[in-house]
């Protein structure tokens, strides 16, 4: 064993939050509007599978991400018809975009199975900075979108907390009545978010495709990590800055059975291992979801509920 | 200038009947049509597809018994999720109870299967099948009961931990429940006594009937015993439910592991029947997230999920066979599954909303 295998550890780790950040920012934007989109999974997995199938027709993975983020926001218009317009109960909506979501992308994916992307997003490389021992391969050697997703991030806070339609948004979700006194649409907005959530999900869900996975492996492509992604927006208080490290932490999780295989450290069963990151976002949602808790976060009061102005 | 037109909804009073059949009806019409949109795109033939499907779905005899067997894990789930449901309790990780179900009834059947005669060791498989799927959900509903933790994402978490689990006991060297010596790593088949035959020769059980006379049992207790009229109330209203003096919690944590069980012995029922072994091929079928679509289109009503399992296992059984038959892929079932249920969900809204345009009056000084 060798230190060296931990910094490349670390660096996994950051690059593999990079999905996990873009989808909970997506959640957590959808979240603070109220709506409720569990969707997540399904999108996440619709869209990797797009953007293979975009990005191997066109040789470009460009337009591969682009296209994976558009489907994205379209199965998110499904579930912004479903549960806004129609005040469709948001929590089976999400359910069954999950389930049409899996059904659609593996349908979609026969062609693509057990072929590769000829080409995969590549890291950047800073020259001698990409050098430096330890903070060289950890910060200085990820590709494009793991940067611009902590851009995003960082973004999103300022939007969120700096704004006046971050103060929109956050009002929407937490007293959607009082935005609709201003005289603002609750409906317009929240479809909005949930539009946008949707483009970020998606822009995750290619990224895991072109960067990460490369070929296509049914449901196992993304394999739970919309799941967890929703479970991050929870243990981030619904803060966009937190949220990162979060996802790195989620992300040391995620690839650590990946890190113990390589290394051939097998005194835990490589099954068993695979457990850990589910493990851990179960405990870790046990420990900070109990209702007082949650508020004490800043969960969106008026989350998962439709809003209907009372008619005088 | 013309007034802006608004759309209206207006909470209906009483549903008319003819919408609670036509909503289903049309749904299901209208996600066929979207599923041969993408059949055409990609270059396959719907109506060969779709008759395809009909036929080994639901006429020909192969298809009919296949069906009603598929149907029996289905409805199983099926109504695990609608007993939850029904009290605003979403247990989505029926699909890991089921895993844990099939483990529990694997155990018992190679653990005590050649001690036991066949009349002892069904019930015994199947009820260790159930109390495994239960102890999947007690983490869950002890925290959802006791902290008021959302179930929602932690009985789905707990899915994949029990998809690794059965991975663990049949990829791990020497495990209790695979065949010693074997070439490739695989299930040990369970005995004769804790297995049943198919009736005829068909791959329907003996245990789908079981599972009907336990849907109608469920039926029966939700409408007419103390414990379903308390379901009802709680789910109604909370505080009612909390001033009448009923204990809310108690209530939440029993549905909640009845629900588990329900999954569980849907685990078992594939263990006495079609599979005979722990099979991680059950991590693909995705018979746990079906029950969660079955439940939903029928409502949680339990003699609907009947109805609705039947189709589900049609519609499965159906599209499994493409493969073989057409090259089509197989997860158009599925993705018919989710369009149906996404359907069923925008026309609830014309079944509780009178929904209708008017032109909004400008107010004029």
């Amino acid at each position: 064993m060798n230190g060296n295998i931990w910094v490349l550890a670390s660096a996994d780790s950051v690059a593999i939050a990079t999905t996990l950040v873009l989808a909970a920012l997506g959640a957590l934007f959808t979240e603070r509007a109220g709506v409720l989109n569990l969707g997540i999974e399904g999108i996440l997995l619709t869209a990797a599978i797009s953007s293979f199938l975009a990005a191997d027709s066109s040789g470009s993975i460009w337009l591969g991400l682009i296209v994976g983020s558009l489907v994205g926001a379209l199965l998110a218009g499904i579930h912004a018809v479903l549960s806004v317009v129609l005040r469709a109960n948001q929590i089976v909506a999400g359910l069954a975009l999950v389930i049409f979501g899996t059904g659609l992308a593996n349908f979609l994916g026969k062609p693509a199975e057990g072929k590769t992307v000829a080409t995969i997003i590549k890291p950047l490389s800073f020259g001698p900075l990409s050098d430096i021992p330890l903070v060289g391969p950890i910060v200085f050697r990820q590709d494009p979108i793991t940067y611009a997703s902590i851009v995003i991030a960082i973004l999103a806070s300022l939007y969120l907390f700096r704004s006046r339609p971050g103060l929109e948004l956050r009002a929407t979700g937490d007293d959607p009545a009082t935005v609709d006194a201003q005289g603002l649409s609750v409906a317009s907005i929240r479809i909005r978010y949930t539009l946008f959530g949707g483009l970020l999900v998606g822009l995750g869900g290619s990224w895991l495709m072109l960067a990460q996975s490369a070929a296509w492996h049914q449901a196992a492509t993304t394999n739970g990590i919309g799941w967890i992604a929703l479970a991050l927006v929870v243990f981030a208080g619904w803060r966009p800055m937190r949220l990162i490290f979060g996802a790195i932490l989620f992300g040391f999780t995620l690839q650590l059975p990946f890190t113990l295989q390589a290394e051939q450290i097998t005194f835990i069963p490589s099954a068993l291992m695979q457990m850990l990151p589910y493990l851990a976002t179960l405990i870790a949602l046990i420990g900070l979801s109990r209702p007082s808790t949650r508020n004490k976060l800043g969960a969106p009061k008026a989350l998962g509920i439709p809003f209907v102005r009372d008619e005088r | 200038m013309r007034s802006p037109i608004r759309v209206v909804f207006e909470q209906r009073n009483e549903t008319p009947k003819h919408l609670s059949i036509l909503v289903p009806l049309l749904s299901v019409v209208a996600a066929l049509v979207v599923g041969a949109l993408f059949l055409l795109a990609t270059g396959y033939s719907p109506i060969e597809t779709y008759s395809n499907m009909l036929s080994d779905g639901f006429i020909s005899s192969r298809g009919i018994t296949d069906t009603l067997g598929l149907s029996t894990v289905l409805i199983c789930t099926g109504i695990s999720a609608a007993f939850a449901f029904q009290m605003n309790l979403y247990n989505i990780g029926g699909e890991g109870q089921l895993y844990l179900g099939m483990i529990g009834g694997a155990w018992a059947g190679l653990a005590l299967g050649d001690q036991l005669p066949t009349f002892v060791m069904i019930p015994v498989v199947l009820l260790v099948g159930s109390l495994a799927g239960a102890l999947w959900i007690l983490l869950p509903a002890f925290v959802r009961s006791r902290l008021g933790t959302s179930e929602i994402v932690t009985t789905l978490l707990l899915t994949y931990i029990a998809a690794s689990l059965v991975k663990h006991f049949v990829y791990s060297p020497g495990s209790f429940f695979v065949t010693k010596n074997s070439a490739f790593p695989q299930g040990r088949l369970v005995p004769d006594s804790a297995s049943l035959t198919g009736i005829g020769d068909t791959s329907l059980y003996p245990t789908f009937f079981l599972v009907i006379l336990i849907t109608l049992g469920l039926f029966w207790v939700v409408k007419k015993t103390e414990y379903g009229y308390r379901i009802q109330v709680i789910s109604d209203s909370p505080r009612a439910a909390h001033y009448a003096g009923i204990n809310a919690n108690r209530t939440t944590l029993s549905v909640m592991l009845i629900s588990g069980a329900l999954s569980g012995l849907g685990g078992a029922v594939l263990i006495v029947g079609p599979f005979g072994r722990l099979d991680p091929g059950i991590i693909l079928l995705g018979y746990g997230y079906a029950g969660i679509v079955i439940a939903a289109l029928a409502r949680n009503n339990f003699s609907a999920i009947i109805v609705s399992g039947i189709l589900f296992a049609g519609l499965r059984s159906g599209g499994d066979k493409l493969q073989i038959s057409t090259d089509t892929p197989i997860h158009i079932g599925v993705m018919l599954q989710g369009a149906i249920l996404l359907f069923a969900l925008g026309g609830e809204a014309f079944r509780r909303y009178h929904i209708h345009a008017v032109r909004t009056e400008r107010a004029t000084q």
